[in-house]
C-alpha cells in the first residue's frame, strides 16, 4: 500500500470531513494534512465550523462524511464497518496519544492541581503512581504551576487553569496535541502566560492544530495558517503570507475586521504584560 | 379523653423492638437500592435504547403507583413464582425497589448538573464512557445530590410504616398491636409517631452535616469565583 | 399456578367504580388542603404573630417528619375517642387534606416569595388594603407560580389515597383486597388496580411535567 509513505509527509490526514447540526452544514468537505512537526493555527469569523472541524480531529465530535487518519491508522471515518465496541477502544487508545485543550480549561474542580495531571495518566495510561506523579510534576513544572500542585483548581486564575489543563494534556507524551481557542476566555492579562506555554510546546517541536483569535501569536508560531469562513478552509499558507498579503477578499475583510491592518508580524507581545500576572 | 402514660412502660420494649426493624429495613433497603438507583440512572443514559427503554420504564411504574399497592404485588407475586420469603425480606426488596427509582431520578439530574465540559474534557484524554463517569463526573455528582438523596432516605423511613400492612414486626405494626391489646390508639400511635418523627430530625441533622463538610471545598471555591470576578470586572 | 387474566377483565368494572372513588377522595382531600393551607398562608404572613409562625413551623415538621399511615390512624382512632364520629370515609379525607396542607403550605410560601414586593406597594398606594389585596392582588399571582409544584402535589394525594384501604375505605385498593379475598387470585387482580393506578398518575405527573416546561419558556 502507498499509505505508508504518505503518512510520514502527512501526520494527519483529514480527509473531505463534512458535519451538519440539524438543517445546518458547519463543514463542507474540508480536508488538511498535517506534517510531524507542524503548528497549524485556524483562524476565522466565529461560527465558520473551525472548532467543530477541530473537533473532528480526535473524533470527539463524529463527523457525517469523511474520515480522519493519524499515521495512518484510522481515527474515525464515515462508514466505519468495525463494531461500535472496538471502534470505541481503538478511539480511546487513540485519544490518549492526542491532546485536547479546551476553551474552558475544564479542569476537573474535584480533583487537586496534581490529581488533575495524574489521574488520566493513571486510568488511561495505566501508569503507576510514582511514575504518573514523576511525570505530572515534570508537566507541572514546564508550564509553572509545580508551586501549585496542592492546590485546588477552583483557587487558580483563568491562565494558571489553562496551563494546568496543558500540563494534563502534556503528561500524557501526546503526539498531537488540539487546542480550541485556549486564550479567548481569559482575561486579557492572563493570555500571554498561556501563549509563552505554548510558544515553548513549538519550539519542542510538537505537532500542534490550534484554534485561535491571535494573529499576532499565530504570525509567530505557526508555520501554516489556515483561514477558515462558512465551513471551508478559503486560504492556507505560511503566516506572513495569509496575514500581510490575504489573496481573498473575504480573508481581507476578516483582517480588517479584527482592526489589524496596521499589523506588524514582529509586535506580537505588544499590549500584553510578559508575564501572566495572574499568577 | 385521658392519657395512660403506663403503656410507655408496659410496652416501651416492645415498641423499641418494632423501631430497630424499621432501621433494619430501611438500612436494608438503602443497601440495595441506592447501588440499583446507580445502574437505572446510567441505564437511562444507555446508547442501547432498549436498556434507556427498560430502566425509564422502571423508573415511571415506580414513581406512579401507590407504595402499598406494589408492597401487596410483590408480597403476592413472589409466591405466585414460588419464590417464598419471609415477610421481612419482602419488605426490603419492595422499599429497595420503590427507593432505587426515586434515587435514580435524584442521580441523573446531578450527573445533568455538572457541566458537559467535565465529560468532553474526560473522553478527550482516552477515558471511555464507563471511566469519565467513575473518576470524573460521579465524584462531582455527590455533593450536589447529597441533599435530595436525604430527602428520599427520610421518606423511605415514613414509607417502611406501610410493610405493617403485610405484616412485618415495624415500629407501626408495633404500634398496632399494643392499641389492639390496650385500646389506646392514641397513645400507641403518637408514640411511634414521635419516634418517627425524632428519628427522621435526627438523621436531617446529621445529614445536614455531612452536607456542609462535602460542600465546603464547592462553596469556598464559588466565593473564591466570585471575588476574582470583581478585580476583574472593574479592570476590564 | 398461572397468571389468568379472565380474572383481570372480570374485575375491571368494579375495578373502575373503585378508581372513581380513588379520584374523589383524592380532589376533596386535595380541594380542602389548598383551600386550608391558603388559609394558614394568608393568617400567617398577615397577623405576623410569632406564636402561629411557630405553631405552623412544628405542624409541618411533625407531617413531614411521620409516616401518613400512622397519621391516618391517629386521625382515624382518636376521633370517635373524644366522641366526633365521621366515619372512614370522611376521617380518611381529613387525614388527607391535614397531610396535605403541609406540603400544600411550603409550595404557597414558594409562590408567595415569587410575588414582588412592588405588587403590595402598589396595591396599597391604590387603597386595596386587607381582604382585597389578598384576593385581587397576591392570591392570583401566588397560585399562578404555584400551579406546577400543586399537580405534583396533586399525584402525591392521589398515591396517598391507596392508603385508606387500611381504615375500611372503599377506593380502589380495598375493591381489589375485596375481589381476590373472594376469588382468591390477587396477582391478577392487583395487576389491574395497579395499571389503573399508573395510569391516573401518570397521566397527572406528564401533565405536571409539561406545565412545568411551559411555565419555564413563559419565565425565560
Amino acid at each position: 500500500m502507498a499509505a505508508g509513505s504518505e503518512t510520514k509527509h502527512n501526520f494527519l490526514e483529514m480527509t473531505e470531513i463534512r458535519k451538519s447540526f440539524g438543517d445546518m452544514t458547519v463543514l463542507h468537505d474540508v480536508s488538511l494534512s498535517v506534517s510531524q512537526g507542524e503548528v497549524i493555527c485556524i483562524i476565522g469569523p466565529s461560527g465558520c465550523g473551525k472548532s467543530t472541524f477541530l473537533r473532528t480531529a480526535n473524533w470527539l465530535t463524529p463527523a457525517d462524511g469523511g474520515e480522519v487518519r493519524l499515521a495512518g491508522e484510522l481515527v474515525g471515518g464515515v462508514p466505519d464497518a468495525r463494531s461500535v465496541s472496538t471502534q470505541t477502544k481503538e478511539l480511546n487508545a487513540l485519544r490518549a496519544r492526542v491532546g485536547m485543550v479546551f476553551q474552558n480549561f475544564n479542569v476537573w474542580p474535584h480533583l487537586s492541581v496534581l490529581e488533575n495531571v495524574v489521574c488520566p495518566q493513571m486510568v488511561v495510561a495505566k501508569r503507576r503512581r510514582g511514575e504518573a506523579e514523576k511525570q505530572a510534576l515534570a508537566a507541572l513544572a514546564e508550564v509553572g504551576l509545580d508551586d501549585k500542585k496542592s492546590e485546588w483548581p477552583d483557587n487558580l486564575s483563568g491562565g494558571q487553569k489553562q496551563r494546568l489543563a496543558i500540563a494534563r494534556v502534556l503528561a500524557m507524551d501526546p503526539v498531537l496535541v488540539l487546542m480550541d481557542e485556549p486564550t479567548s476566555a481569559l482575561d486579557p492579562e492572563l493570555v500571554s502566560g498561556v501563549l509563552n506555554v505554548l510558544k515553548r510546546l513549538a519550539q519542542k517541536g510538537m505537532t500542534m492544530i490550534i484554534v485561535t483569535h491571535e494573529l499576532g501569536f499565530a504570525s509567530s508560531v505557526a508555520d501554516r495558517v489556515v483561514f477558515m469562513e462558512e465551513g471551508r478552509i478559503v486560504e492556507e499558507g505560511a503566516p506572513d503570507v495569509i496575514l500581510q498579503t490575504p489573496k481573498t477578499e473575504r480573508l481581507k475583510l476578516f483582517l480588517e475586521k479584527l482592526n489589524i491592518t496596521a499589523f506588524k508580524p514582529n509586535s506580537d507581545s505588544a499590549g500584553h504584560p510578559t508575564m501572566d500576572s495572574g499568577s | 379523653m385521658s392519657i395512660d402514660l403506663s403503656i410507655i412502660t408496659n410496652y416501651g420494649p416492645q415498641l423499641l423492638l418494632g423501631f430497630w426493624m424499621t432501621i433494619k429495613i430501611v438500612v436494608g433497603a438503602i443497601i440495595l437500592g441506592m447501588p440499583f438507583g446507580l445502574v437505572l440512572a446510567l441505564g437511562r443514559r444507555s446508547r442501547l435504547a432498549i436498556i434507556r427503554f427498560f430502566a425509564t420504564s422502571f423508573i415511571e411504574v415506580f414513581r406512579n403507583t401507590p407504595f402499598i399497592i406494589q408492597v401487596f404485588m410483590l408480597f403476592y407475586v413472589l409466591p405466585f413464582y414460588g419464590l417464598h420469603l419471609p415477610a421481612e425480606y419482602v419488605g426490603v426488596v419492595a422499599l429497595a425497589a420503590f427507593g432505587s427509582a426515586y434515587f435514580a431520578e435524584v442521580i441523573r439530574g446531578g450527573i445533568d448538573a455538572v457541566a458537559k465540559g467535565q465529560l468532553e474534557s474526560a473522553r478527550a484524554t482516552g477515558m471511555s464512557d464507563w471511566q469519565a463517569m467513575r473518576y470524573i463526573i460521579l465524584p462531582q455528582t455527590l455533593p450536589i445530590i447529597l441533599p435530595a438523596m436525604t430527602n428520599q432516605t427520610l421518606s423511605l423511613v415514613k414509607e417502611s410504616a406501610i410493610l405493617s400492612t403485610i405484616t412485618v414486626g415495624e415500629l407501626t405494626m408495633a404500634a398496632i398491636t399494643v392499641q389492639g391489646e390496650t385500646f389506646r390508639p392514641f397513645e400507641a400511635f403518637i408514640m411511634v409517631a414521635l419516634l418517627y418523627w425524632a428519628l427522621n430530625e435526627t438523621l436531617a441533622i446529621i445529614m445536614r452535616r455531612v452536607e456542609r463538610k462535602v460542600s465546603r471545598r464547592t462553596s469556598s471555591s464559588s466565593r473564591a469565583k466570585v471575588v476574582r470576578a470583581a478585580p476583574a470586572a472593574t479592570e476590564g | 399456578m398461572k397468571f389468568d387474566i379472565s380474572y383481570t377483565f372480570d374485575a375491571l368494572p368494579r375495578l373502575f367504580e373503585g378508581s372513581l372513588v380513588t379520584l374523589t377522595l383524592a380532589l376533596l382531600g386535595f380541594a380542602f388542603s389548598v383551600v386550608l393551607a391558603t388559609i394558614v398562608t394568608v393568617a400567617r404572613t398577615a397577623s405576623k404573630s410569632r406564636i402561629l409562625a411557630y405553631s405552623v413551623a412544628i405542624y409541618i415538621s411533625f407531617i413531614r417528619g411521620t409516616p401518613l399511615l400512622v397519621q391516618i390512624f391517629l386521625v382515624f382512632y382518636v376521633l370517635p375517642i373524644v366522641g366526633i364520629n365521621i366515619g372512614p370515609m370522611s376521617a380518611g379525607i381529613l387525614a388527607l387534606t391535614l397531610n396535605s396542607a403541609a406540603f400544600v403550605i411550603e409550595i404557597l410560601r414558594g409562590g408567595l416569595a415569587s410575588v414582588p414586593q412592588g405588587q403590595f406597594e402598589a396595591a396599597r398606594s391604590l387603597g386595596l388594603s386587607g381582604f382585597a389585596l389578598w384576593v385581587k392582588v397576591v392570591l392570583p399571582q401566588t397560585f399562578m407560580a404555584s400551579i406546577p409544584p400543586l399537580v405534583n402535589e396533586f399525584t402525591q394525594v392521589l398515591k396517598a389515597t391507596a392508603l385508606l384501604s387500611t381504615i375500611t375505605v372503599v377506593e380502589l385498593m380495598r375493591v381489589s383486597q375485596q375481589i381476590y379475598s373472594n376469588n382468591y387470585h390477587p396477582v391478577e387482580v392487583l395487576t389491574g388496580a395497579f395499571v389503573m393506578y399508573f395510569l391516573m398518575c401518570f397521566a397527572v405527573s406528564r401533565s405536571a411535567s409539561l406545565l412545568e416546561s411551559k411555565f419555564e419558556v413563559k419565565r425565560a
